[in-house]
């Protein structure tokens, strides 16, 4: 005997399958261990201290210069290699590049009295130099994501190695526009916040420490990314999706105290790169000095590191052959999505001495 | 089906807490954007600043008491260890500079004897021309030799042919006579 329902078509139907789906995400992902990261075979080339040169064969070499990557001090050198299918160094090797990544490795407290200029001029010459001599090649091409194409311009502005092509995306070298709450700029401009006895005491800047600066820069509090995920975790694509980037957010190192004093009084507070005033070892860091081909990719979404904190970089800069770009990315989807991969080999593919 | 989208009791939560957290970090944001509250964050970090120090003092000279280590003393030895590590570096770029001018010297001793190696090449094909031609010499001056044979030979048979010549003159001569002679005779 059949009866039909009085509110019929008036309430809303429930989506069982949806929310099966869901929860059996939710279980799965509070189970199982972190996803894996940085799964490209590489070899170890060179080691410093903590650093490592690694090295990533391509898969079929095709071009005779090789890139060197540079990332950020505020992260792990994963960010690169992030996911197996979307990697931007498999990409690049299965493109046909040698690839060389630094990793700066996790400094502890015995490395406080190393700066910007000790990393630049110990670190990452002597890695340029090494994957010279390890490819066999004539140039190289740098690659800086985020503060380490701050770092990788500081560099190719003082370098004597043959950088052939200079690549940065997501750069800030204009720190006279900054992210943050304006007064709290203003208060580290103006010397209301000095931050130099509590790096002295500390020695390194604890990775929490730098989670919460990122924090306090953009949303103190954070909460929606755990709805945004629980809302969308019967799509399990973007459940693997949210548990990489989730990793990249909350995995931060910890900063050696003299680079992040350097960082905050020469770079934010006197926006020296951009006047030409910086000085690592006895050289003035002065991006004129730069005559290799430059490219630069911002993200049109990032709200980390903004458009007019990279752009200046096109006219401080004596190449001649210069591009910027601006894609529709956000600060990290630039590298999380592999868009970088294609990016970078549609600008370097003709830069890079194709060999057959 | 109703053709309505169906209840998602997560998603109206969602958009409420994406207004929580806009409004909570709004509230943050404009109580701690002000001088006051700048100036009283440093001096926090100053306090904490000057607390952590005075403690880690008082730890080094318990831990000096003690004979005990404390984290500085790693860190020292650390950065010896950092400082040897910076010396064999150099060292190991030395022997690869060294590696590298050997191995241009290499090549170019290399390239030398590839020279050479066309030299004594050269020389070789050098001095089988000059038997070669040494022999053509010898042949030459036997040919030349024979070529004055030759002439004296022709030179012989030219003064043959004047000879012959002249005894066919002198036959003819006597011919003549003894067609004279004929004549005289038939006449009478």
């Amino acid at each position: 005997m059949g009866t039909e329902a009085p509110f019929k078509g008036s309430i809303p139907e429930f989506d069982y399958q949806k929310e099966m789906d869901r929860w059996a995400n939710v279980v799965k992902l509070l189970s199982e261990p972190e996803p894996k990261v940085a799964q490209t075979p590489r070899t170890e080339v060179w080691r410093k201290n903590k650093s490592v040169l690694w090295h990533y064969p391509a898969k079929q070499k095709k071009y005779e210069i090789p890139l060197f990557f540079v990332y950020s001090l505020f992260n792990k050198p994963y960010i690169l290699d992030i996911d197996p299918k979307k990697s931007v160094i498999k990409n690049l090797t299965e493109m046909g590049y040698e690839v060389y990544l630094l990793d700066w490795g996790t400094p502890g407290y015995e490395d406080k009295k190393i700066g910007i200029d000790t990393y630049v001029e110990k670190y990452l010459k002597t890695a340029v130099k090494r994957a010279l001599r390890h490819s066999e090649a004539e140039e190289i091409s740098l690659v800086g994501y985020c503060l380490g194409g701050t770092i990788a311009s500081i560099y190719a502005s003082v370098a004597e190695e043959p950088i052939k092509n200079l690549i940065v995306a997501t750069v800030p070298i204009d720190f006279s526009t900054f992210v943050g709450p304006e007064k709290w700029v203003e208060g580290l401009q103006s010397g209301d916040i000095n931050i130099d006895h509590f790096l002295d005491v500390y020695g390194v800047v604890p990775p929490k420490y730098v989670e919460l600066m990122f924090r306090a820069i953009g949303s103190p509090i954070y909460f929606t990314n755990y709805t945004m995920l629980l809302n969308r975790a019967h799509d399990s694509r973007y459940v693997e999706k949210w548990r990489r980037m989730n990793k990249w957010t909350q995995d931060q190192v910890p900063f050696a105290g003299e680079a992040y004093k350097q960082f905050v009084n020469e770079l934010i507070i006197g926006n020296k790169l951009i006047k030409g005033e910086l000085v690592v070892g006895k050289k003035a860091a002065d991006l004129k000095n730069i005559l290799a081909n430059l490219f630069v990719v911002s993200g049109s979404r990032d709200n980390l590191v903004l458009e007019e904190q990279s752009k200046p970089i096109m006219d401080l800069v004596s190449s001649e052959d210069k591009t910027y770009v601006c894609v529709d990315s956000g600060h990290v989807g630039l590298a999380l999505s592999g868009l970088l991969a294609e990016i970078v080999d549609q600008w370097a593919s003709s830069r890079s001495n194709r060999l057959f | 089906m109703s053709g309505k989208k169906p209840y998602d009791p997560v998603e109206s939560f969602h958009e409420l807490s994406l207004l929580w957290e806009k409004q909570i970090n709004d509230f943050i944001n404009h109580w701690t954007a002000n001088k006051d509250f700048i100036k009283m964050s440093n001096a926090g970090t100053e306090i904490n600043s000057r607390y952590l120090e005075a403690f880690k003092k008082n730890q080094e000279t318990l831990a000096s008491v003690l004979n005990l280590p404390t984290k500085n003393d790693i860190a020292n030895i650390a950065s010896l260890t950092v400082q040897a590590e910076e010396k064999i570096e150099a060292l190991e770029e030395q022997i690869l500079d060294l590696q590298d001018s050997m191995k241009s010297q290499t090549r170019e001793i290399e390239s030398i004897v590839d020279i050479s190696k066309e030299i004594i090449k050269l020389t070789k094909q050098l001095k089988t021309e000059l038997v070669k031609t040494k022999k053509e010499q010898i042949k030459t001056k036997e040919l030349k030799a024979e070529l004055q044979e030759m002439k004296l030979e022709l030179k012989k048979l030219t003064n043959f042919k004047e000879e012959f010549e002249s005894l066919k003159g002198l036959l003819e001569k006597d011919k003549e006579v003894e067609r004279e002679l004929a004549d005289s005779g038939t006449s009478k």
